[in-house]
């Protein structure tokens, strides 16, 4: 926020100025244009032929002068913008990382001549899971790529989604009907009928809206009884003309953020029902390394020692990110507690007999002959009877 | 530091350039149109000395007036385009702003949905500035359109570069050479050799046209000033007068040959970017390969461990993800195989007689419903009572 802030304060003070030249130029301007005018009608009243007299010689020479000396101003004037503008410039770039890709050196090989095509299958990919088939077959097409599946599960799942952003609730109802059985234990269908019974109400009079969730909402009466009564309490202020809502229902009332949390809520509710990921691989990757940068270019600030930088030409990622619940997560991973180190097939995971959990390596490394004293209990046991666990 | 600081400086910073560049244009017109008045009033000066008629006077007065008005609209017009310009950043500022509220409380249910929302927004830019920036304007321009973007991604600032692509395609040079002289200063800057490569293939051309004459003349106009290092080029070119234009002899038949003319398309479109974008790599192939390494597991490349969700474990980004490093992890993160749930204390790791864990929540529900448990990895069948607790720290 404050890199925002920052950048906004010197981009207002640039166009502040911008704009009061502008109307400064322009009226300056005028004003020299009515001058040189008014000069000439009066000279036009002199015979044509006859000389200038003293007065109006003068008159003349001195408009010369002020002209000349006004221009020049004007355009000193625009120059010395200059510092407002590059202070901008500045201010973006000391605000914002500008070398964001220094933290990611192998990213230049995904734009290999062998790579780039892999990288542009996922795009394309990517695309027709978003149901953008026009863009996908023009991309494609453009990149000379080879085609990838094109019409999926998925792209109708988006259908229904952006629908729902742009407030219709009806093809995803038509959806979650065919599945009435699968969805019984989620809020999904609640969800798209109030949606849709605040969009009658809207759009046809609140009459319709109670002639709707009388129809609907009784199958959801005791799941969800308290949202239930906000939406019916809600319809109270869609007649025309109602006072501004109180704030509990400004949210319920307000269609986009409503029509919003709704393709959310079917995107993952429906992609748990098909066993699908909610997002295609290119936005899972995309999203987790959205949140490994700013990680890794805290830590590339706080190590300027030579010996730290040249930690970054090995190629691990130097540190461990919290990925968040949508952008990580997709298998398990066991690090043992003793060692700190992921388990692996050389190392695997060992239950031992009081239910804790410890790689192989750190086993042996504890086992006192035939007895082993379990790390988090006082359970005695011999190495012997802990087994091996597969979490994968 | 947040997503939006180590990610968007580009996002402002090439409006900002054409914010720049406006800025110098105006200055430009500023310069050429005061220097157009003064010249007027030197002439009405001197015709005052000299003690012309009235008449004359009238008519330079009536030129002034013609002038300054010519001088105010330009000025007017020039203007209007920075103010123009500088609203477009301020619209992207606003833009970065919406995730930065988000971000400062990312827990209350309206902000999740909008940060989802912004998130999805991004990808969309990103993609279109990944097509932007390789050359597949038809691609971005439909992206950008049909997401409605097109304040908030650059389609619009490419067109002028996709137009000279174009050009250059169709073997012309006109505009790439206009598109240089307008950013000279700047091309100098970089060292860029854009120019004197493109007036090489011109002098190529008149080679193949066998106008050889005029290409010693052009060669005269436009080598004889050259920078350091491009001595050996011009020499190769004036060598090539000597041979006729289907020769084998190299260098000169690789300067011939079409393919040049690919490489003067790829250098402008470098170029271009160059001169728009402070970071070489667009923001997708740089999130994209450090998303893939902070998924990337051991797991991701045995058929029985993949899991479908995954972006690393599935084609096509399976095989990129196979040349990078794995994930650091120094603490378990456990996700149960069945409901794709993680696995913590409200929803317990169990583990099978054979081995296999999964969760609680999920194993509970298999007993409701089928009444055994069968592991989904080996078929085996089990009872609930033979199912325990593991402890994972």
């Amino acid at each position: 926020m404050d890199s925002c802030l920052g950048v906004e304060q010197d981009l207002d003070k640039a166009t502040t100025k911008f704009t009061g030249i502008h109307d400064h130029t322009n009226k300056i301007l005028q004003d020299l244009i009515t001058q040189v005018e008014n000069i000439k009608q009066e000279i036009a009243k002199q015979p044509e032929n006859e000389q200038l007299s003293e007065d109006q010689a003068l008159l003349v020479s001195e408009l010369a002068a002020t002209l000349k000396q006004t221009v020049f101003q004007m355009s000193t004037e625009h120059r010395e913008l200059h510092a407002t503008v590059s202070r901008v410039g500045k201010s973006i770039d000391r605000h914002f990382i500008v070398d964001y890709a220094a933290v990611a050196p192998k990213a230049e090989s995904f734009c290999s001549e062998t790579n780039r095509p892999i990288m542009e299958q996922a795009i394309a990919q990517h695309l027709y899971r978003q149901g953008l088939e026009d863009v996908g077959d023009v991309f494609v097409d453009e990149a000379h790529i080879p085609p990838v599946e094109r019409t999926c599960t998925f792209a109708q799942l988006q259908r229904c989604a952006a629908a729902l952003s742009d407030g219709d609730p009806a093809p995803a109802l038509q959806w979650a009907e065919k599945r009435v059985q699968e969805l019984a234990h989620s809020p999904l269908p609640f969800t798209l009928h109030r949606m849709q019974a605040l969009k009658l109400a809207r759009e046809q009079g609140v009459v319709s809206a109670i002639e709707y969730v009388r129809k609907e909402f009784p199958a959801y009466a005791s799941r969800h009884e308290r949202q239930l009564q906000a939406a019916v309490c809600a319809l109270a202020w869609c007649t025309p003309g109602a006072p501004t809502p109180p704030a509990n229902y400004a949210h319920l009332l307000d269609p986009k953020a409503l029509g919003a949390e709704a393709a959310e809520l079917f995107i993952r509710e429906s992609c748990a029902v098909l066993r699908l990921a909610a997002l295609s691989p290119l936005a899972g990757a995309v999203i987790a390394g959205a949140r490994v940068l700013p990680a890794l270019h805290d830590i590339r600030a706080k190590m300027s020692h030579p010996n730290v930088i040249a930690a970054w030409a090995d190629d691990e990622l130097p540190l461990e990110v919290e990925l968040g619940e949508d952008g990580g997560g997709y298998h398990s991973v066991f690090a043992c507690p003793i060692l700190r180190q992921q388990a692996s097939e050389l190392n695997p995971p060992m239950r031992l007999l009081c239910g804790h959990v410890i790689s192989r390596d750190a086993l042996n490394k504890l086992a006192m002959g035939v007895k082993l004293k379990c790390p988090y209990c006082p359970m005695e046991q011999s190495p012997g009877e802990a087994r091996q666990i597969y979490f994968s | 530091m947040n997503e939006i600081k180590s990610l968007e400086h580009a996002t402002l910073k090439v409006p900002y350039e054409v914010f720049n560049k406006k800025y110098r244009n105006t200055q430009r017109v500023f310069d050429v149109e005061a220097r157009q008045v003064v010249a007027a009033v030197g002439d009405l000066d001197n015709a005052v000395k000299s003690g012309s008629t009235a008449g004359e006077i009238n008519n330079l007065l009536g030129g002034m007036v013609e002038k300054l008005t010519t001088m105010k609209r330009k000025a007017s017009d020039a203007i209007a385009e920075e103010v123009q310009a500088a609203f477009v950043c301020k619209k992207r500022l606003e833009h970065l702003k919406e995730q930065a509220e988000a971000i400062a409380e990312p827990n209350s249910p309206q902000n999740k949905t909008a940060m989802t929302q912004w998130r999805k927004v991004r990808l969309d830019r990103m993609i279109v500035d990944y097509f932007l920036r390789n050359g597949y304007y038809d691609s971005a321009s439909k992206m950008a359109d049909s997401r409605n973007l097109r304040d908030l991604t650059n389609a619009d600032i490419y067109a002028a570069g996709a137009e000279v692509e174009r050009e250059l395609w169709a073997r012309r040079t006109a505009r790439c050479l206009q598109w240089c002289a307008d950013n000279r200063s700047k091309l100098r800057k970089l060292n860029s050799t854009m120019e004197f490569n493109t007036r090489i293939q011109e002098f190529i051309e008149l080679v193949r046209g066998d106008l050889r004459l005029d290409a010693v003349k052009y060669a005269k106009k436009h080598f004889s000033t050259y920078d350091d290092g491009q001595l050996e080029d011009i020499q190769h070119c004036m060598g090539m007068l000597a041979f006729p234009k289907d020769t084998e002899v190299e260098p000169y038949a690789g300067l011939l040959r079409a393919s040049r003319w690919q490489q003067l398309v790829s250098q402008f479109r470098w170029e271009h970017a160059r001169l728009l974008h402070p970071a070489r790599l667009p923001a997708l192939p740089v999130t994209l390969q450090l998303g893939l390494a902070a998924l990337n597991t051991p797991q991701c490349y045995k058929e029985s461990t993949k899991v479908s969700g995954c972006p690393a474990c599935q084609p096509p980004l399976n095989s990129l993800a196979s040349t990078l490093p794995h994930a650091h992890c120094s603490h378990s993160r456990l996700v149960c195989r069945i409901s794709n749930k993680p696995l913590n204390e409200h929803n317990h790791p169990m583990v099978l007689p054979n081995g296999q864990v999964y969760g609680e929540k999920a194993l509970k529900e298999m007993m409701k419903e089928q009444g055994s448990i069968v592991c989904p990895k080996t078929k085996e069948v089990f009872c609930m009572k033979r199912v325990e607790k593991v402890y994972v720290m």
